[in-house]
């Protein structure tokens, strides 16, 4: 009863009609996976990304978007007749400005879960799980897939999470290696439930992809089974996203919201390289405070440059297309002015937080940091049907990716715990493996007696001084993003300077191209914000160093007075 | 939650009158903003009291600045007050104050009279980032000069610059403030920045409304705007506001003019409302001076259509920051505090045609007592497809300008279409006559609940909205309420990801939240309605 406004009331019959125009069947055969209601979708090949290698005038810059990337070398044109499927003609043709990109996909499940605090206390929450990539995910890998990958089956097992056989099962299955079916997006809808009921993760599943692909988000809600009488619908609001459309922007009072047993795809073109993040968007409040929130990250197109181009000489191919250039005279909001002259350029495998032209934000170790806060009372009235006052509402664990210190580092077992075991024993005689001495995934036992990886991502970060490119000292780049929806959060470095380069998914720079870079030793966010932060091994001598929150009670947990939000940074020889 | 909202809504039916009436005026025409207030350089404000309302049906005691006892009809911009609101649009007590909109470089004065219940003592206005002068001031308090019971005290400064500030009182103002007594003062530029559309000719509008202040907010080129919306953030503690009206009372009890200091205590503090432009959600979202919102003549409403630069003037009022996040795309900042944010190497020389270098930002920040100028739009740019629904063959033209959008205004066309998705399917099988073969399948819509904002289609205006559905459709949802058929928006939040403050007294939805909505060219946005 939450999603009709109380404006609705006297019209509760118009408010509940729960369809728009397209109440009749397809034309053609569906082009999804999955059955019933839960509908999976991921193409190989679309408009945009075509792939093959076309006729005159359609020459795709990727070959095989569904599987590979493609260098960039500037936009091409292609004149297009007809869809993939052959199925519709374009009379007059439709022009693309082709950059490459690929096909990439990801699918979640929507409902609830249990996390494990470093205090010990377990807490109930409405959360997101993988539903594709779970291997990664376990990993602390992001879960997003080219749609090969995400097409195969998921052959990993013996059972699913919850002790039901996985029928797809081949018996070679290792939970890291891609190749052998850890990661295919489970579509089927009894092993959509087997995996999907309880399996809620704080940070909800990570994201990345990079500029110019095409992303296929599947929300799958598999209703919140420690709550039968809420039918919650959820939704993903990728936040941040430029121009966008309000049909994907999860927002459910202006859009649609799936309801539970149903799958919907998100479709987005990606935006701007940046670090953003995402969430569910239904009554914000609570299913945000809940642990409805997740990260996500996108790649600049600089990352794929010809090795030896002058990064100036990216920036200048990108002016060559509108949707990619950048006039500031022109466009007050457009992402990312040109630098000013430089002769830095692009070494293989060099990674960059944004198409910088200058290479100033190259990095080697991507470091997803959400913080967030749990108040313990909400969570525990959310869990026994009662309901949580908002106003109240006080947070008492500090989390840095679901967890909070000493956890954060990825410790084994609890604090002032034993070590765990290599395996725990389920409910029902099997033994699973404990993926917290391998992965270091906290698991967590649920209310249905089987433990499950909840807590996949810790915040150790360790730098070589002689790790990077070329025996180069490596940098980290801290993709933080605050998701805390009561209070101001900030985060300081005891002796790291922190390079603060991006700021809510867009490079600090000036529109006439001069960066506009800090360097301090904290930052300071509000929910819904993320910034970009390098830290430079180069600038530290080797040894263990803090990133900690001074505000002095947020470095608790609960009633333990050390712990919350902090965790460490190795910088070995 | 849903208890909750069970519970408080069977609370709530005690008030069914009110809910009655927010209803009838969410039914109506849609209601959007502007930035309304009285423009001149001499004001007589006065400081009294009186009550605010919020959506749960709670009347608060609250104090507030008005132009009630000016001499002459103030000269409201952009446009009179609705005939039916109090006092010829200056109620009594409103919240918040006045929005008080003078030029760069004239000398402004203004008189403020204490109406104040006596026991609040003395009250003052601080003019945030302005030399100010109080001639003859006769009690000088510790902050600025300060008016007792019944008297009147002059301001007098001279802005130097354009850009958005904060008022708010300088007496007691962890209470005074608190009350309501706080406002604006929009300064606009004394000569428009060169490239700037003239108002009444501006080819965005397409001939329809113009209801800027200005045609750019600072002396520089990369300031023009087209619509400009202004929002005060703000928070109310209730037991505060009891406090004050119980002990104001019990004083006035004994003598209606000798002053009683009040005792109230403002610590520990704990908002339970939390305001946009004194409003919360969804009474924001009624018009500029409804009169069922007597002492709260502000909205918060924004409408735009595509490609317009909307110039948001926002003021964090209030004690606590709120991380505000704008759903749709980036705010660039302009300035803080009217100091324009301009690249190196600027000079005064060149300032009025400088580069900025003020911030974009999906979620702004507004510290306590600080002001904001941002300029932001929508254009959809960059989705991938067609979001009117075009169909290659249907006639449909995009000719795109050098920025890549359709500005021709022909009738074939749609005004600031982004040219390069144009005929670009979406659907893979479509229903009705928009074109087939794109990338997305939608959800099936029988198993998914729709927005009372939502048009009941991916896409954007009338004709594709009409042309997307099947020969059977069922009604979306929002067709009814706010976003009715001949308007076929698209709808973005704009709230407070602190997102304890989108409720209303522990009531979901409600607070610091609005719709934004991006409407389709053919859509004329009356900003007075």
């Amino acid at each position: 009863m939450r999603k009709p406004y109380q404006i609705c009331l006297p019209i509760l019959l118009v408010c509940l009609i729960p369809a728009v125009a397209n109440a009749q069947a397809p034309a053609t055969p569906p082009v999804y996976q999955g059955g019933g209601s839960f509908r999976v979708q991921c193409p190989t090949s679309t408009l945009i990304h075509p792939g093959g290698s076309g006729g005159a005038g359609n020459v795709p810059v990727n070959p095989a978007p569904d599987s590979a990337e493609a260098p960039y070398t500037g936009p091409t044109t292609r004149i297009v007749t007809k869809d993939p499927s052959g199925n519709y003609t374009y009379s007059p043709a439709l022009t693309f400005t082709d950059n490459g990109g690929a096909i990439k996909c990801q699918q979640i499940s929507g409902g609830d879960g249990y996390m494990t605090e470093a205090d010990g206390n377990q807490t109930y929450m409405f959360s997101f799980g993988p539903l594709s990539g779970l291997g990664l995910i376990q990993n602390g890998q992001p879960g997003t897939l080219s749609a090969r990958d995400f097409n195969r089956p998921y052959t990993a097992g013996p059972n699913f999470l919850n002790g039901q056989p996985n029928p797809l099962f081949d018996g070679l299955t290792a939970p890291n290696v891609l190749d052998r079916g850890a990661n295919g997006a489970i579509t089927d809808p009894a092993a959509i439930m087997d995996t999907g009921i309880m399996n809620g993760n704080i940070s909800a599943p990570l994201m990345a992809f990079d500029e110019d692909d095409e992303f296929y988000l599947t929300l799958t809600n598999v209703g919140m089974i420690m709550r039968p009488d809420l039918f919650e619908q959820h939704t993903v609001h990728f936040h941040g996203y430029p121009n966008a459309s309000s049909f994907y922007d999860g927002v459910p009072d202006a859009s649609l919201s799936i309801n539970i047993g149903g799958s919907f795809t998100y479709y987005y073109l990606a935006p701007d390289a940046g670090t953003y993040f995402w969430h569910c968007h239904i009554t914000p409040p609570e299913h945000l405070q809940m642990g409805m929130v997740g990260q996500l990250y996108v790649r600049p197109r600089q990352n794929r440059a010809v090795p030896g181009t002058l990064l100036s000489q990216v920036s200048a191919l990108q002016q060559n297309d509108l949707r990619t250039a950048c006039f500031p005279v022109r466009d007050i909001l457009c992402s990312t002015p040109l630098p000013v002259a430089n002769t830095a350029t692009h070494v293989a495998g060099a990674k960059y937080a944004y198409n910088d032209g200058d290479g100033t934000t190259r990095y080697d170790i991507d470091v997803p940091i959400q913080i967030h806060g749990f108040d313990p009372n909400f969570h525990f009235v959310g869990m026994t049907f009662n309901p949580e006052g908002f106003s109240d509402m006080k947070d008492k664990y500090f989390l840095l990716n679901g967890r909070s210190y000493p956890d954060t580092v990825g410790v084994v077992g609890y604090a002032g715990g034993p070590a765990a075991p290599a395996t725990v024993n389920n409910t029902n005689g099997t033994t699973a493996l404990n993926p917290d001495p391998a992965s270091n995934a906290i698991c967590t036992m649920s209310s249905d007696g089987f433990c499950r990886p909840s807590q996949p991502l810790p915040t150790l970060i360790t730098l070589s001084k002689t790790g990077g490119l070329g025996g180069a000292p490596q940098k980290a780049l801290l993709r933080i993003a605050d998701l805390d929806v009561t209070e101001y959060q900030t985060l300081a470095s005891n002796a790291i300077p922190m390079h603060l380069v991006g700021f809510n998914a867009k490079l600090l720079r000036d529109q006439a191209g001069n960066n506009l870079y800090v360097t301090t030793n904290s930052i300071t966010l509000g929910g819904g914000e993320s910034l970009d932060v390098i830290l430079d091994s180069a600038e530290v001598p080797t040894g263990t160093y803090f990133l900690y929150t001074p505000q002095l009670d947020h470095l608790s947990n609960d009633n333990e007075n050390f712990g919350g939000l902090m965790t460490e940074v190795v910088v070995v020889p | 939650m849903s208890h909750l909202n069970m519970k408080k809504r069977s609370a709530a039916a005690r008030l069914l009158p009110v809910v009655v009436a927010v209803v009838a005026l969410l039914l109506a025409a849609s209601a959007h903003a502007a930035v309304p207030g009285i423009k001149g350089s001499s004001f007589a404000l006065s400081a009294s009291d009186g009550y605010s309302s919020q959506p749960d049906g709670a009347l608060i005691y609250s104090w507030g600045y008005s132009c009630a006892g000016s001499a002459t009809v103030p000269n409201f911009q952009p446009f009179p007050p609705d005939p039916a609101f109090p006092n010829g649009g200056c109620p009594p007590m409103q919240l918040p104050g006045p929005t008080l909109i003078v030029t760069e470089g004239v000398p402004v004065t203004v008189m403020l009279t204490n109406h104040l219940p006596a026991a609040a003592g003395r009250t003052s206005i601080i003019f945030a980032g302005f030399q100010v002068s109080t001639p003859g001031c006769a009690t000088q308090g510790v902050l600025t000069c300060e008016a007792a019971p019944g008297a009147t005290v002059t301001y007098t400064f001279t802005p130097t610059a354009p850009g958005t500030h904060a008022y708010y009182s300088g007496t007691q103002p962890d209470l005074q403030i608190e009350m309501g007594l706080y406002g604006a003062v929009v300064v606009l530029p004394a000569a428009p920045a060169a490239g700037c559309q003239p108002v009444g000719s501006n080819p965005q509008l397409q001939g329809k409304p113009d209801y800027r202040l200005a045609i750019s907010a600072y002396d520089n080129t990369a300031t023009c705007y087209d619509r400009e919306y202004l929002f005060q953030w703000g928070e109310m503690d209730p037991k505060i506001h009891r406090q004050a009206e119980e002990q104001v009372r019990a004083a006035q009890a004994v003598s209606a003019t000798a002053p009683a200091p009040l005792n109230v205590k403002t610590e520990p503090y704990h908002p339970s409302y939390f305001v946009i432009n004194g409003r919360s959600m969804p009474d924001d979202m009624d018009a500029n001076y409804a009169p069922n919102y007597p002492n709260q003549p502000y909205n918060g409403n924004p409408h735009m259509h595509p490609g317009d630069m909307v110039l948001i003037r926002v003021i964090g009022q209030g004690r606590f920051q709120h991380p505000f996040h704008e759903h749709g795309n980036h705010v660039r900042i302009l300035g803080r505090d009217g100091n324009l944010i301009l690249a190196q190497g600027t000079t005064t020389t060149n300032a009025a045609t400088a580069l900025l270098a003020g911030r974009m930002e999906f979620t702004t920040d507004t510290t306590p007592g600080q002001a904001f100028d941002g300029i932001f739009y929508w254009s959809g740019k960059g989705l991938g497809w067609d979001i009117y629904g075009h169909k290659s063959g249907d006639g449909s033209t995009c000719t795109p300008n050098a920025n890549g959008y359709d500005t021709t205004g022909s009738a074939t066309s749609i005004y600031y279409e982004w040219c390069a998705d144009h005929n670009h399917a979406l659907e893979t099988n479509p229903i009705g006559n928009v074109a087939g073969g794109g990338s997305a399948t939608l959800p099936d819509p029988l198993i998914a609940t729709n927005g009372p904002w939502f048009n009941g289609t991916p896409y954007l205006g009338p004709d594709a909205v009409n042309k997307s559905r099947g020969p059977t459709p069922l009604p979306p949802g929002g067709v009814a309420l706010q976003n009715p058929p001949e308007e076929s928006g698209i709808a973005f939040m704009w709230h407070s990801h602190n997102e304890r403050e989108i409720t209303t007294n522990d009531l979901f939805p409600g607070g610091m939240l609005m719709m934004m909505l991006v409407d389709p060219p053919v859509f004329v946005i009356d900003e007075t309605l």
